[in-house]
């Protein structure tokens, strides 16, 4: 496996057994750098608008942009250092490693032969599943954050080498920034930890 | 080229609201663009169906002559809505602002050839309503709004890793992969693969999100509840459909190669969200949550006459129709109950009829659609797909089917007609009801009782047509 690969693993799993915010946005932002040099290797003439819209998209918005902007809010709400992105019991850890051990297997049913194209499904797979696993466990708004952004980098490693019509492509980009731009601002204006309140008028959810 | 102006006259609206500041005139701007597409979708609907232009991104074939005049003639109500409550309260200006960019997002959607074009215009449609859903005045809005965002985000997500994977089988079989609709039928006649599988379930799964099909239904109830009443008829009339159309184009293009997993997945999503929702609705208290359960329940019964294609094909699509005018007709008529008890407890609205004889009789009116009397149209598409279950051999989902609606249907009678015919509880002083305030409702009414009494022959031929391309 490419030891790029290997380290956007290590990007996606070192976050979750380290109960930081920090270290979840670091984990984001290593993730697109090293996404953006995959798909440098994958391309490295950049001769197309198409390869430089997802050379900006993987660099300065899910590199730098994304950890950045959240990173501002809760340095101002000087919030504390701790913060689990997934519940911290053996049971989720051993969830979160078994999760990646069958985005392998899932892997090699989908592309039986070893190779580049294997283990970028297998990282994709693995940051989709890992990305699911923190939304599934987790009620505050960081923490989603963070879960729906693990899957929106996985989509993107899953996405690279493809290339689309530009305009699509900066569409596309622009969306993801106006994203980030409302995670932001929910971040700045929900309550640490939110979740819904039914009362019986409401009646149950299921 | 004219479709266009679907796109073009929001969008120029909504730049010509932000940068003159004329507050003051956001509402009229909104009317007037709103009637005007109106006016250019049936334009459009009259005339032949038109093939792809501007590089083959853009199309008017006979989904979007039958879809277009929906949403953006809902959207107009909607917007007389609005008129007519701005001397209570006046909209604001960014109000304005998004409910323009969503109306834009929609056509761009609906008139898309190009299944990626069509995802960023549903994307655009999302991060329109995400702002649209808070309320300055109720904080847990902006909660709501956070969970519409973060499902919408994970479900465009997965239909985004969908196409991903259509196109990867599309690649392996040697043949250009392409994302135009007119030209996939030809890219995707080749044996199923396990990508295009997995490309179809997660489009499905993504979409039923959209749709609030279970799994992934739970940000519904609360956004449709916290949002403003026009909000709520938007996400539930425009965005569902703009979002069913996405789905529509998948199930035409691939059918023919993934049938067993198209019907298998959306019988099983289908049954389950009528599940799901029946139970809520015997459970809840809150009017604007049952009629939101009411949305996920009519979700399931589309997405099982969808799975099931052949004959229910038509009355899906007419179920389709007959829905969007009844949620416009319920969540408006939601919001100005709500603004006149100030409550949304059943138990403490009762005498509607004599208190608010307009929002009492559409209540009434939209509450015998909604359970599927006759003669609404929703009574016949429903008829149409239990039919189709019969025929088909589905005889556990036919049973079960008809269980759950049974129990729905006695659940939701039984909560909202107390609500009319009840005897009020205490005296309210409330402005008399002009018929001109509630004229978008009469013009809502009088389109369903069309679809179910006399369908006009063009109609009824542009949904034959429709009805053709979702089946086997």
């Amino acid at each position: 496996m490419n030891p790029v690969l290997i380290a956007f693993c290590g990007a996606l799993l070192v976050p979750l057994f380290v109960a930081s915010w920090r270290l979840s946005l670091f984990g984001l932002a290593v993730q697109g750098l090293l996404m953006a040099w995959v798909s440098y290797e994958l391309d490295p003439s950049l001769d197309s608008l198409a390869a430089w819209t997802t050379m900006f998209d993987l660099v300065v918005v899910r590199g730098l942009g994304a950890p950045i902007a959240l990173y501002a809010v809760l340095r101002a709400q000087r919030a504390t250092a701790r913060h689990d992105v997934i519940p911290p019991n053996l049971m989720t850890w051993t969830l979160a490693v078994a999760l990646v051990l069958v985005a392998f297997r899932f892997a090699d049913m989908l592309v039986p032969l070893e190779g580049n194209e294997h283990s970028f499904v297998a990282s994709a797979s693995a940051a989709i599943l890992l990305g699911l696993l923190v939304l599934a466990t987790q009620t505050g708004p960081f923490s989603q954050m963070v879960g729906a952004l693990r899957i929106e980098n996985g989509i993107a490693m899953f996405e690279l080498g493809v290339h689309h019509d530009p305009a699509m492509q900066i569409a596309q980009t622009i969306i993801l920034i106006t994203t980030i731009l409302l995670f932001r601002w929910y971040l700045t204006t929900l309550p640490r930890t939110a979740t819904a309140k039914v009362s019986a008028v409401e009646g149950m959810n299921l | 080229m004219t479709w266009l102006l679907l796109v073009a006259l929001p969008v120029a609206s909504a730049l010509a609201v932000w940068t003159t500041r004329a507050a003051s005139r956001a509402s009229t701007v909104l009317l007037v663009t709103t009637a005007m597409t109106s006016i250019v979708a049936i334009g459009h609907a009259a005339l032949p169906a038109v093939s792809p232009f501007l590089e083959g991104y853009v199309h008017g074939d006979a989904t979007v002559q039958l879809f277009a005049p929906v949403v953006n003639v809902i959207f107009a109500g909607v917007a007389v809505y609005v008129r007519a409550r701005v001397a209570i309260e006046p909209a604001s200006r960014r109000f304005v602002f998004l409910a323009l960019a969503f109306l834009a997002g929609s056509n761009l959607a609906l008139l898309s050839n190009h299944l990626l074009l069509m995802w960023i215009g549903l994307e655009a449609t999302t991060l329109a309503a995400a702002l649209l859903i808070v309320r300055a005045d109720a904080p847990s809005s902006r909660l709501a709004s956070w969970r519409y965002l973060l499902f919408s985000s994970v479900g465009l997500g997965l239909v985004l890793l969908g196409l991903s994977c259509l196109t990867r089988s599309m690649e392996l079989s040697g043949r250009e992969a392409t994302l135009f609709l007119d030209a996939m039928p030809a890219a995707v006649a080749h044996p199923a693969d396990a990508w295009r599988q997995l490309g179809v379930a997660l489009v499905i799964l993504g979409i039923g999100t959209k749709l609030g099909l279970a799994p992934m239904y739970s940000w519904l109830p609360e956004a449709y509840d916290e949002s403003p009443a026009p909000v709520t008829a938007i996400l539930g009339a425009v965005q569902f459909n703009t979002a069913l159309v996405f789905l529509f184009r998948i199930v035409s293009v691939y059918r023919p190669g993934s049938g067993e997993l198209i019907t298998g997945a959306l019988l099983t999503i289908g049954l389950t969200s009528v599940g799901i929702s029946t139970a809520s609705i015997v459970a809840t208290r809150n009017f604007k949550r049952l009629l939101a359960y009411a949305s996920i329940n009519h979700a399931g019964v589309i997405a099982i006459g969808l799975g099931l294609g052949s004959s229910a094909s038509f009355g899906v699509l007419l179920y389709v129709l007959s829905n969007a005018f009844i949620k416009a007709i319920l969540f408006l008529t939601a919001g100005k109950i709500e603004a006149h008890y100030n409550t949304k407890d059943t138990k403490a609205i009762a005498g509607l009829i004599k208190d608010l004889p307009f929002s009492g009789l559409f209540l009434m009116v939209g509450t015998f659609a909604l359970l599927g009397f006759p003669p609404f149209g929703s009574f016949l598409g429903e008829l149409l797909i239990l039919s189709a279950l019969v025929t088909s051999g589905q005889m556990f989902v036919f049973a079960t089917f008809c269980m759950l609606i049974t129990v729905s249907f006695v659940a939701t009678g039984r909560t909202i007609f107390p609500m009319i015919w009840g005897e009020p509880k205490q005296a309210r002083t409330w402005p008399p009801q002009r018929v001109t305030g509630a004229l978008h409702k009469l013009i809502f009414l009088v389109l369903l009782l069309v679809l179910g009494i006399y369908i006009p022959p063009q109609l009824n031929a542009l949904i034959t047509q429709v009805a053709r391309t979702l089946e086997p």
